[in-house]
């Protein structure tokens, strides 16, 4: 993001890397919802205010300086227009009224599209107290947000959307502030898609309310499932039907799916028999099925057709029938019987028949197959759709590879949490929140530690009584962070197998060979720390009376030995827990598996050092 | 014909008052224990400054009445959108520092004029400071407003204390227009004390909140002025008096102004037995008046200047920093008057100091928004009007960098 204050004074550089002078302000068109910047004000070396286009002499920009894409002499200055309004003079540090607040506040920055974006574009004026903070000096920002956030207090930007501002300044009520959403036509429903997440919760709705149906259909389907949800709770129930009927069929089932039963009902009946018809037989399908996914949208001619009747069918289509890669071929039984690519039937003849251009070694899914197999599988064979087909053959619909690539996305994300590293979607959880788990996930052990010299402890208080039981336990459990530690890596070991192998895959090795395997590993790694302790033993207690001692340290290396070989040994059942849990569509948090793994790994540790002494 | 002249009367009453309530509500605790001490330590010496500092104040509160007639808006609102955040802070950081000087100011004179018939500080203070707040916090304390300020009224007597007391008119005048200047420590810092004491940050404010609340226009600027120039002269008379009073009363007799106590001998020739009674109720009735208008000024300004919700209406939730440092200011202010073995009059002459240092800055805000043709249209300062401004602010400089200078010498 770039901030006005942040930009305000820095240098304006020409296409030779001559500098101009230092930025006094911008100029924006006001009749779009996100306005866009249209003019750049600058002081020259002499400290005279002038002012040009930005479309169409600006060449790039960040927060530190601003590039022409022509050289000095080659500048023509522009005027003020009556429809521009200047940020640094008419808007910052003005009182604005929050037309949907019903308040007035002070403007104590205006927020702007980052850079990724090609336009730059005013998304908001920050009216919150991190505004303040920013133009005193961005240091104090960054440090004043970083105590709130060890404190657990984030500080939230308060942003007011153009739209919602009123100037309170008398000689700026000429300008126009009502936004007619047509404006917003310049931007692809994916931009405000990311512009909407930026916002916060009560701004997102009221953008939303500008867009129509279409642009609504458009953004809401690029959005995250929560979000997506939270937008539609916030719509009237006639708007989110007209809003799903607009949508692609399957991106609408996926949306449905998101709400809760009463209002999904309530809003399907709202819709067109057609459209309710189409998302009720996808919802039809479990989740995560290929069915879910599948646009029903397809082109399927008999195998007797030519190209031209293809063509012709094509041009018949419906405007928001969803994009058509291939057209697929029906035998006189209505099975699906070939495919025909798009670039194959512009090439060719109008009056090929489509059974000889067709390739007839299909590649299809059923409504029932994971997701995640059709999303690999449209991978593997380069595809851009790959058609699902029921029982008896019939063509049902197609997994276009747009949607595939969300299937991988969400794969990964899991898998990146069976890993440990926590959601990778920023914004789903606070960020003190995010750090303390990760603290928590690397520091477990310490707290497993912990527990099992307090076990330790009252154990031997209660079989043994004495004055030495804190002494004996915590030289007993001097070995007990070997054990734990070896227990949470055994985990890690379990889930980074789990992630590079596939169950399915002919190369991976079975469960016997896995179990062999880590079993190995649990041996000498036991062994090791036997004779690790054997060694130590026998230095410390040479030629003295130490017995009490070093028993209390041997039985806990004997103890924490076979804890590790057992934590090694359970290898075989994590993986199987994960792998039943991913056929069931189960997410695995990687923080859990670890968490039983040392549970186990401690309890055996107590009971073997305990018993130990007895059994020698 | 008799009507509409009565009418018109009338509306000029209805726009005066903020000028001469300001000016009046100048001579608080501070400002007493400030010209009395000028004229017991240094007899006539300093009566030069009254016209001057009539003429200073005459600047400042008309151009700030001129500001707040032209804008509609308030002081720290016009410093924030002329120069941005960063002076905004500074800005706002001097008046909040000033005022909290002058609210502690204000209970040391409560503490010190009840002290005078006797009542301890532990309770004089904690019950001015409640009562304060409560009345701030409820907005009520406008209806009290008028009876405090007749109370303070009472150092209109000191004009026939004045006469009563014999002074050698002629050497009085003479003092008043020949200035004399002296390069004693002491001196200068009285010098300093009196412009901060006459020409207070506070005022600059009140005065341009009261024209907004009054939702007074452009049109309203002739009528402002007369205000100003009249509230500014009566307020300047009667500092003029205590002078002359205390400067022939206490200063040949030799009697250091330490105390409440001491300030009030110089009503005797008036009062008799009966001039410290009347010197404590007067002070107690400025500088209560003060100490429920200081608090919620400061509140004012600082959310106004930075967005924040304010106004007695609000709730705590609403409005948190408004509430917040009106409570702040009046509990800290009082609480610090009850350290055992403080120098109530001591802290008066200290707050005066220190808003004569901080009133350059703000000063300066005043003097280039109100020049400013951008923001004051028409109604933009006159070069006469900016010349004295900017006297007064080099002139303030001036003094209170000399000041600094014999205190590091005599340190």
């Amino acid at each position: 993001m770039i901030y006005l204050s942040q930009i305000l004074g820095k240098p304006v550089i020409d296409v030779d890397g001559e500098r101009l002078g230092t930025i006094d302000d911008l100029g924006i068109a006001t009749g779009e919802v996100f306005p866009r910047v249209t003019s750049l004000a600058f002081r020259d070396r002499g400290h005279d205010p002038l002012m040009i286009s930005w479309g169409k002499y600006v060449g790039s920009y960040d927060e530190n300086e601003v590039r022409l894409r022509v050289k000095a002499v080659d500048i023509r200055f522009s005027y003020l227009q009556p429809d521009e309004v200047l940020l640094a003079r008419d808007i910052l540090n003005k009182q604005i009224v929050d037309t949907h607040g019903m308040r007035v506040v002070r403007v104590n920055d205006l927020k702007l599209s980052d850079t990724s974006s090609t336009q730059l574009r005013l998304l908001g004026a920050e009216v919150g107290v991190r505004g303040i903070l920013r133009s005193l000096s961005p240091g104090l920002e960054r440090m004043v947000l970083s105590m709130g956030r060890a404190l657990g207090h984030p500080i939230p930007e308060r942003i007011i959307a153009w739209s919602y501002m009123d100037l309170v300044e008398r000689d700026l009520s000429n300008v126009k502030l009502s936004v007619s959403h047509k404006t917003l036509d310049e931007l692809h429903p994916a931009d405000i898609a990311d512009i909407i997440e930026q916002l916060d919760p009560r701004l997102r709705g009221q953008v939303f309310a500008q867009l129509d149906d279409e642009q609504r259909a458009g953004a809401i389907a690029e959005l995250e499932g929560d979000d997506a949800a939270e937008l539609v709770g916030s719509m009237s129930e006639q708007e989110a039907s007209r809003m799903l009927q607009e949508m692609d069929p399957d991106d609408a089932a996926e949306l449905v799916g998101e709400l809760d039963y009463e209002r999904a009902e309530k809003l399907l009946k709202l819709m067109g028999v057609k459209e309710e018809t189409a998302i009720r037989q996808l919802l039809g399908y479990p989740d995560d099925t290929a069915g879910r996914i599948m646009t029903q949208e397809v082109v399927l001619l008999p195998e007797d057709a030519c190209v031209s009747d293809a063509i012709e069918k094509m041009r018949g289509l419906d405007e928001d029938f969803e994009a058509v890669r291939y057209v697929y071929t029906a035998d006189d039984e209505d099975r699906l019987s070939g495919v025909v690519s798009l670039d194959r039937l512009i090439v060719a003849d109008p009056e090929t028949k489509l059974s000889d251009l067709a390739t007839h070694e299909l590649v299809t899914a059923s409504p029932d197959e994971d997701q995640e197999d059709v999303a690999n599988d449209i991978a593997k064979y380069n595809l851009l759709a790959m058609p699902v087909v029921d029982d008896n053959g019939h063509l049902l619909g197609a997994v276009t590879v747009d949607d595939a690539l969300d299937v991988m996305e969400d794969e990964h994300e899991e898998d990146l949490q069976i890993a440990g590293a926590g959601r990778s979607s920023e914004g789903t959880e606070e960020l003190p929140l995010r750090d303390l788990r990760w603290a928590l996930r690397r520091e477990l052990w310490f707290f497993f530690w912990m527990v099992g010299v307090a076990v330790l402890w009252a154990v031997l208080q209660g079989t043994r009584g004495g004055t030495f039981a804190l002494v004996d336990a915590l030289l007993m459990a001097a070995a007990l962070p070997v054990a734990l530690i070896v227990a949470d890596d055994s985990v890690d070991y379990v889930t980074n197998f789990y992630l590079e192998h596939d169950p399915n895959a002919e190369n991976t090795p079975s469960y016997l060979g896995f179990g062999i395997k880590s079993a190995g590993i649990g041996l000498v790694l036991g062994v090791l720390i036997l004779a690790f302790a054997a060694a130590v033993v026998s230095m410390v207690s040479s030629g003295q009376a130490l017995g009490e001692i070093t028993s209390a340290i041997m039985s806990g290396f004997v103890a924490s030995a076979v804890s590790v070989l057992v934590s090694f040994l359970l290898c075989v059942a994590y993986l199987r827990v994960l792998r039943r849990r991913d056929e069931r569509n189960k997410e695995t948090s990687g923080i859990a598996l670890a968490c039983v793994a040392m549970a186990v790994a401690l309890f055996l540790f107590v009971l073997v050092a305990c018993l130990a002494p007895a059994l020698v | 014909m008799r009507r509409s002249n009565r009418s018109k009367i009338l509306s000029i009453l209805a726009v005066m008052g903020p000028g001469l309530l300001t000016s009046l509500a100048g001579n608080d605790a501070g400002g007493i224990a400030t010209y009395s001490n000028a004229g017991a330590t240094y007899g006539y010496g300093q009566l030069w400054t009254v016209p001057l500092m009539c003429l200073l104040l005459v600047v400042v509160q008309e151009t700030s009445a001129r500001m707040g007639c032209a804008t509609g808006k308030g002081f720290a609102s016009l410093i924030r959108e002329r120069f941005g955040i960063r002076v905004s802070a500074l800005a706002m950081l001097a008046l909040v520092v000033s005022n909290f000087a002058v609210t502690l100011s204000e209970f040391a004179g409560i503490a010190s004029g009840l002290g005078i018939f006797g009542v301890p500080v532990v309770y004089s203070v904690p019950v001015a400071a409640l009562l304060t707040w409560i009345l701030v916090m409820s907005g009520s304390y406008r209806r009290v407003e008028k009876i405090l300020l007749a109370i303070s009224c009472i150092f209109v007597t000191y004009i026939v204390a004045g006469v009563l007391a014999k002074p050698d008119w002629g050497s009085a005048l003479t003092a008043t227009v020949v200035p004399q200047m002296s390069f004693d420590p002491g001196y200068v810092s009285l010098l300093v004390a009196n412009v901060g004491t006459t020409i207070s940050p506070y005022m600059i404010f009140m005065v341009a909140s009261n024209v907004v609340e009054k939702k007074l226009d452009a049109g309203d600027i002739a009528g402002q002025r007369a205000d100003n120039v009249s509230g500014a002269v009566v307020a300047e008379v009667i500092t003029w008096f205590i002078m002359l009073a205390t400067g022939t009363v206490l200063f040949p007799a030799g009697i250091v102004v330490n105390d409440a106590a001491d300030a009030a001998r110089a009503l005797e020739p008036l009062a008799g037995a009966y001039a410290g009674a009347m010197f404590a109720v007067g002070l107690v009735g400025a500088s209560f008046l003060a100490a429920c208008v200081l608090p919620g000024i400061t509140a004012s300004a600082v959310c106004e200047a930075f967005g924040w919700e304010r106004g007695n209406d609000c709730t705590w939730q609403e409005a948190p920093v408004y509430k917040g440092l009106i409570t702040g200011i009046t509990l800290v202010s009082a609480a610090i008057i009850l350290v055992p073995g403080m120098d109530l009059f001591g802290i008066m002459m200290a707050a005066q100091v220190i808003n004569g240092i901080l009133l350059p800055v703000l000063l300066v805000c005043l003097v280039l928004i109100a020049s400013d043709r951008h923001i004051m249209g028409e109604h933009a300062n006159g070069r006469v009007w900016n010349a004295l401004t900017w006297f007064t602010v080099v002139a303030v400089i001036v003094l209170t960098v000399v000041m600094f200078a014999f205190q590091l010498m005599g340190a």
